[in-house]
């Protein structure tokens, strides 16, 4: 494969992001845009034959390009070929018995510990607050597969010390107390990937802990773009730059106007190295 | 049974014994014709104050023409079951005609922040799963199902669930109230004159919205014979004795898409998300709903056949709608 020299951000984001998906474990891919970009992104280059729910009951699809992006669900093109259609309620029963490995989702905010926002900026009582959709099936995808892997921009208010309203739960306020709530053990956020970087959690405290960055950034620039310090890694690792070949695949197949992964900014390769783009959007 | 945590919301109180009672007393066993227009249906079935659930949405085979009739009837104060919403409670909170929410999923933008800071519409917040599974409570005939999801999120507390220790196992559990809305509104692919449906495809919550709910609206894409249901019972997914309407609306879910029929019109999506995003949805209102009188003249005098027909053609996939 090629490396790539003029991408988007959050093209990079999805390339990343569809590298760490693994054929042998199972995924419910919240909503559309970036997570349902990633996944099928690893369908067509890394693995092929993963499998992915989505909320309204499709099991395993084999989804029609090009990818429509105002129809994720109960649509046609989204469900083609599946193994199976259900319900909202199939889906949360899958997840609920322990069947799904890995859920993929975007964000609005999160906190230290991967607590989750979709419902509300500023306030939530008063209603004097900006409000959002709330947390759709994120809150379902986030206490019960095993593992939760967060898609969101590397921006300060993205990552404030604690969200304005936990819609769907991370570690909630640290060690046991998901197990105290209610939630199965053994689960939880196990990934935060921004265009910017990657982030894990280290165990013991369940904190968020910077562990690579993208080669076009520095440790103290995504550490800017964060509203608490978080836990770093003992070695910080650089991520692969996007790849023609999987560009090739967001732009002709999954993301072809843009929409997505339009906005942010560019990257380009100049003097061998990765630096902001003087030139915005596909060329 | 010991409650470690109580959500404040207000929530529609679950009756399992009223409902059986309603049941015994409103439903009939026997196969009666109940075929009426939309305006019948909204103006005999859905009453002011009334909990309303609709399955889907207005984008993707919602009961989109029975949502707009809603609307053109000014029914006042609905309680909306907000799961997997787009713009319908938007709608709905624009007509004058939502004033409460259970929020799962809905179709953000400037409106929806206007409408709570003003006090049009008060919110209680669950997640698409959690409103699925308390129907599905409902749908059981029981007061409450327990969940392992939902609990420590701040949704919980402006819920009407509970973190309880679970007497057998002695850990915590959620339990939520079971739902049984006063009314469901649901689109199908095909039914008979007597409420039986089928919906191909996958869907939200259907078939426990119908079994939950006191009186159920169907809006058909097309009547076909009961016949057809004896000769095939296994792909009947709603049985007529819970039904209590039934609507003939072809492109019902227009703007919608119905899976295996037609396609969704762009072009109308972006204009009905348009004017969310633009927090005023009154032209939108009065050209597709105050300006005409029926499903039918809306899709004779703002749609147009030509229109309808390219719907029909971009919806290529037929596998598995019986098509």
């Amino acid at each position: 494969m090629t490396p790539a020299t003029h991408f988007a951000e959050r093209e990079h984001l999805i390339c990343t992001v569809s590298r760490v998906i693994e054929e042998e474990k199972s995924y419910w891919v919240g909503g559309g845009g970036e997570p349902l970009y990633s996944i099928l992104l690893a369908q067509r280059l890394y693995a092929s034959g993963v499998q992915y729910m989505t909320e309204d009951g499709v099991i395993a699809p084999q989804s029609m390009m090009p990818w429509d992006p105002l129809m994720t669900m109960v649509a046609s093109r989204a469900g083609y070929r599946a193994l199976q259609w259900g319900t909202m309620n199939t889906a949360g029963n899958f997840a609920q018995l322990g069947y799904v490995d890995v859920g993929i989702l975007n964000t609005l905010q999160v906190d230290r510990y991967g607590n989750i926002n979709s419902t509300v900026l500023g306030e939530y009582e008063g209603g004097q607050g900006r409000r959002f959709g709330g947390p759709g099936g994120a809150d379902t995808i986030a206490a019960q597969c095993w593992r939760t892997i967060l898609m969101t921009d590397q921006q300060k208010r993205k990552f404030p010390e604690r969200v304005d309203f936990i819609s769907s739960p991370g570690f909630l306020d640290g060690p046991g107390a998901r197990e105290a709530n209610g939630l199965p053990p053994g689960t939880g956020p196990w990934r935060v990937f921004t265009p910017w970087a990657m982030f894990g959690y280290e165990e013991k405290s369940c904190e968020l802990m910077l562990m690579a960055i993208s080669p076009f950034v520095t440790v103290d620039m995504v550490l800017a773009e964060m509203s608490f310090e978080p836990k770093i890694a003992p070695t910080i690792e650089t991520l692969d730059p996007p790849m023609e070949e999987e560009l090739e695949i967001i732009r002709t197949q999954l993301d072809t106007d843009g929409q997505t992964t339009g906005r942010g900014q560019w990257i380009e390769k100049r003097d061998g190295k990765y630096v902001f783009a003087e030139t915005q959007g596909r060329e | 049974m010991e409650i470690l945590a109580e959500g404040q919301g207000a929530y529609l109180p679950p009756d399992p014994d009223g409902f059986r009672a309603w049941v015994r007393d409103n439903k009939p066993r026997t196969l009666v014709h109940k075929m009426m227009n939309e305006h019948e249906a909204i103006e005999k079935f859905v009453s002011d104050g009334d909990y309303v659930a609709y399955d889907c949405n207005y984008f993707q085979r919602g009961p989109s023409s029975l949502i707009r009739e809603i609307i053109r009837q000014q029914k006042k104060d609905l309680w909306v079951c907000g799961k997997f919403t787009y713009v319908a409670l938007a709608l709905l909170v624009e007509g004058g005609c939502a004033s409460r929410a259970d929020i799962g999923f809905v179709g953000f933008g400037p409106w929806l922040s206007k409408a709570v800071a003003a006090g049009r519409l008060q919110t209680y917040e669950y997640s698409n799963v959690v409103m699925t599974y308390r129907l599905q409570a409902g749908a059981q005939g029981l007061p409450f199902i327990g969940v392992r999801s939902f609990g420590g999120t701040a949704g919980f507390s402006q819920s009407g669930a509970k973190l309880v220790k679970d007497p057998f196992s002695g850990k915590p559990v959620v339990l939520l109230p079971a739902l049984n809305p006063d009314v469901s509104i649901i689109h199908v692919h095909q039914a008979d004159v007597y409420g039986n449906a089928r919906v191909f495809g996958t869907g939200i919550s259907h078939v426990d919205c119908a079994l939950a709910s006191k009186r159920v609206i169907v809006s058909a894409e097309e009547i076909i014979e009961t016949d057809e249901f004896r000769r095939d019972p296994a792909r009947t997914s709603i049985p007529h004795f819970t039904v209590d309407a039934v609507v003939h609306a072809p492109f019902g879910a227009y703007p919608g898409t119905v899976q295996g029929r037609y396609a969704s019109d762009v072009q109308h999506v972006v204009e009905c998300f348009g004017g969310t995003m633009r927090g005023d949805l009154q032209p939108y209102l009065e050209k597709w709903v105050y300006s005409i009188n029926s499903h039918d003249e809306m899709l004779e005098k703002r749609v147009g056949w030509k229109k309808l027909q390219e719907l029909q053609r971009r919806e290529t996939i037929r596998e598995g709608y019986s098509i």
